[in-house]
């Protein structure tokens, strides 16, 4: 088998497990539309222009909900120790990576997709920009969230600390998703021309493309039982 | 032997260290001449910029020894890479302490979220973030080993770092010492840099052999384990 069919196999088996439970993509969903709806009520709409903050709340939306499922992509497999299993089983650890991650970005899109919907509904933004250039923003930035999230979901399963450590981890590094996805975003919510989103999404692939090569390469030393 | 070594380099290191940063005191306040623009605040530069020379120094070291750890899983690259990030760690404070306090006067703002200062800072939570997830794992060896790959992942920040004054628009001055077409500072100001970049140096490598010879040390068996041991085998 190619490393691509294992990633798929592993990729399928997640998202299979996940559609059959549920819990943590429901939970994910939850925490992402009733932040939506706060941040409906916390803001002060007759100080701050929706358009001005909608790329930013969308970002630290997908951001703490996909940190959260992260926290869990390894429960389940922990828990009965089939993790050790897949393991044992001849598929490369860059692989078991690759088909992981791929299972948590569907889940993150799931998640983006409703957060976009629920916060241009409730601020009233009649009009978010071009969805074409909202997509070319969220795929590299999803990408790196999602390729960040599994790396670390894992190292912080092992800690006594347990979720609370997931951030600590991954927020400082994917400060520059944040940056550059919020940027390029906010420009998309104002449309602006592509020429003045492009450079923020080229600097969002160098960091999907970047984090998920490293995470291939490392992914065998956190993976070792 | 080589706690013993390395406690000795320790010592006379971090002397030697200790006696260059008295002396650059000296060469600040009283040889070297003030700066044309910013005034007398601009000295803190010789303080600031060793600083972080020590702690990119210190975050590569850490770097190294950690690849070195997985590759080969010596305990001394381990206790090398421990070592220098609680260096790191020390010298990034003083960086960042002292970064805002010449920033207040030149800049007139204590922050800014600048490409630097936002990366120099990121770099100093990921390594917090190599002590939290090391002491948080209840078997040790993993515990290393992830601390091993959050240090590696954490070390590509620092070419960035370097390059983030010339590729993003920054308040951050630009290089005046390493340059294509040599340093442009005055003489005199190059010598006191130097000097305090050598003292800042030997100080932190004196604390990292000593700190080292402490790591070594705490890892050797005790006699009592030794007898244990040597009880069950026999």
């Amino acid at each position: 088998m190619t490393s691509l069919r294992w990633v798929a196999v592993v990729a399928h088996k997640d998202l299979r497990i996940e559609f059959r439970a549920g819990g943590r993509v429901v939970a994910m969903i939850a925490l992402a539309v009733l932040a939506c709806f706060l941040f409906a009520f916390a803001l002060d709409r007759s100080q701050v222009s929706a358009r001005h903050v909608a790329a930013s709340l969308t970002w630290l939306t997908v951001l703490f909900a996909a940190t959260a499922g992260a926290g869990r992509a390894f429960d389940t497999e922990e828990e009965d120790g089939a993790f050790r299993h897949l393991l044992l089983t001849p598929i490369p650890r860059h692989a078991i990576f690759l088909g992981k991650t791929a299972a948590n970005l569907v889940l993150i899109w799931m998640v983006t997709l409703l957060t976009f919907i629920a916060l241009t509904a409730f601020l009233g933004l009649r009009d978010p920009g071009s969805l074409t250039h909202h997509g070319a923003v969220f795929l590299p930035g999803t990408i790196g969230l999602a390729a960040t999230g599994t790396f670390f979901g894992l190292v912080s399963r092992h800690s006594s600390l347990g979720d609370t450590i997931l951030p600590a981890l991954t927020f400082p590094l994917l400060v520059p998703v944040i940056f550059f996805g919020a940027t390029a975003s906010a420009r998309v919510f104002m449309e602006r021309p592509w020429p003045e989103i492009s450079g923020s999404v080229r600097l969002l692939w160098a960091f999907a493309l970047g984090f998920t090569a490293v995470g291939c390469v490392l992914f065998r030393y956190v993976a070792e039982e | 032997m080589e706690t013993q070594n390395a406690r000795l380099a320790g010592l006379i290191m971090t002397a030697a260290g200790v006696a260059t940063i008295l002396f650059v005191h000296w060469m600040v306040v009283f040889w070297v001449p003030t700066e044309a623009v910013q005034g007398i605040v601009q000295r803190i530069f010789y303080v600031h910029v060793p600083a972080a020379w020590t702690t990119f120094l210190a975050f590569g070291m850490v770097a190294l020894a950690s690849a070195a750890y997985l590759w080969l899983e010596d305990e001394r690259a381990d206790s090398a890479a421990v070592a220098a990030a609680e260096g790191g760690l020390i010298f990034g404070a003083i960086m960042l302490t002292s970064g805002p306090l010449w920033g207040r006067i030149a800049w007139g703002t204590y922050w800014t979220w600048e490409p630097r200062l936002t990366l120099t800072l990121l770099l100093w939570f990921t390594y917090l973030g190599y002590f939290l997830i090391r002491g948080s794992v209840a078997d040790p060896r993993k515990g290393k080993r992830f601390a091993a790959v959050v240090a590696i992942v954490g070390s590509l920040n620092i070419p960035l770092i370097h390059v983030s004054v010339t590729w993003f628009r920054s308040l951050h001055p630009q290089p005046v010492v390493i340059k294509p077409e040599g340093p442009t500072l005055h003489p005199d100001m190059l010598v006191t840099l130097l000097t305090s970049l050598a003292g800042f140096t030997m100080l932190f490598l004196g604390l990292f052999f000593l700190r080292y010879s402490i790591e070594l040390l705490s890892r050797r068996p005790r006699s009592g384990e030794v007898q244990r041991a040597s009880e069950v085998l026999t």
